[in-house]
């Protein structure tokens, strides 16, 4: 399995990355960690991940337009929204864009785990 | 234009009692809750979150340099550079500032954090920013003193 994360804050992406490397997830392969929607799209085209867990407020490019991106060119890529935008409208619009998940910000490293596992089963 | 509800600022009492909860589990007092001045000193380490559209204003977080420090050790955060705890206080304000649009409709516009170190008044962005008597929202975690300031009016 290969994962992309995606977040402006580099306390949001070290911690993801630990989470994701425990191995209670089994073997994760990170292929990078992109601060802006511009370079999650560039990582996304070089290294084609299976998974990426995606931050929505950043610079440069937001998630929403990076989640449209993405799917256009990697549409079996499963993405899941990791957002502090965690309104229903925010969800929904991120759902039909094609993200397969949605964990709110903050959240605990279990919660962040159990999305993870549940979107790798889809 | 109109100042925000008390239960308006509730929710960001409540939102920042829920962030440390679930980050750290390790849940802050709330030590006072009032109306300051751009003068308020604040803390050392800075995040600033401005909101546009249905509302219009910021809100800042402030916290000491070994507050932010534990609050990254207890994530097993072992980075704790300047730059990483700017990193971590902006952090913390843009999750107050998002979890803030549940309530206050999707009509709220959030910026990305604005990260600053030194104290509030030194005129390093904050004080140009603040109204005159802005919310502020004192708090207690792990024997450190932080604030939460909320400088909010409804566009309507």
């Amino acid at each position: 399995m290969r994962m992309l994360i995606v977040d402006d804050s580099n306390m949001i992406r070290t911690r993801i990355s630990r989470i994701v490397s425990n191995g209670k997830l089994g073997h994760i392969a990170l292929v990078g960690l992109a601060r802006n929607g511009v370079e999650a799209l560039r990582i996304a085209k070089a290294s084609q991940p299976d998974v990426i867990t995606m931050d929505l407020t950043m610079p440069e490019m937001d998630g929403l337009p990076c989640i449209q991106a993405i799917m256009k060119i990697l549409p079996q890529t499963n993405i899941l929204v990791v957002s502090a935008l965690d309104d229903k409208a925010t969800a929904i619009q991120a759902l039909k864009l094609g993200a397969r998940g949605f964990v709110g910000k903050p959240f605990s490293d279990d919660e962040l785990q159990l999305a993870l596992l549940d979107l790798m089963e889809k | 234009m109109a100042s925000i509800s008390e239960s308006e600022l509730r929710l960001f009492v409540d939102s920042v009692k829920n962030y440390f909860s679930v980050t750290t589990r390790q849940e802050p007092q709330v030590t006072s809750a009032y109306l300051g001045s751009v003068n308020m000193q604040g803390h050392e380490f800075n995040g600033l979150v401005s909101f546009s559209g249905s509302y219009n204003g910021h809100v800042i977080v402030s916290m000491p340099a070994r507050m932010v420090r534990e609050l990254l050790l207890l994530q097993h955060e072992t980075n704790l550079h300047e730059d990483n705890l700017l990193d971590a206080v902006g952090e913390v304000a843009n999750t107050l500032a998002g979890n803030a649009r549940k309530q206050l409709g999707a009509g709220l516009e959030i910026s990305v954090p604005l990260k600053f170190q030194g104290h509030l008044n030194d005129g390093q962005g904050a004080r140009a920013r603040l109204r005159q008597r802005p919310f502020v929202i004192t708090l207690r975690w792990n024997h450190h003193s932080a604030l939460v300031c909320v400088d909010l009016e409804s566009a309507h």
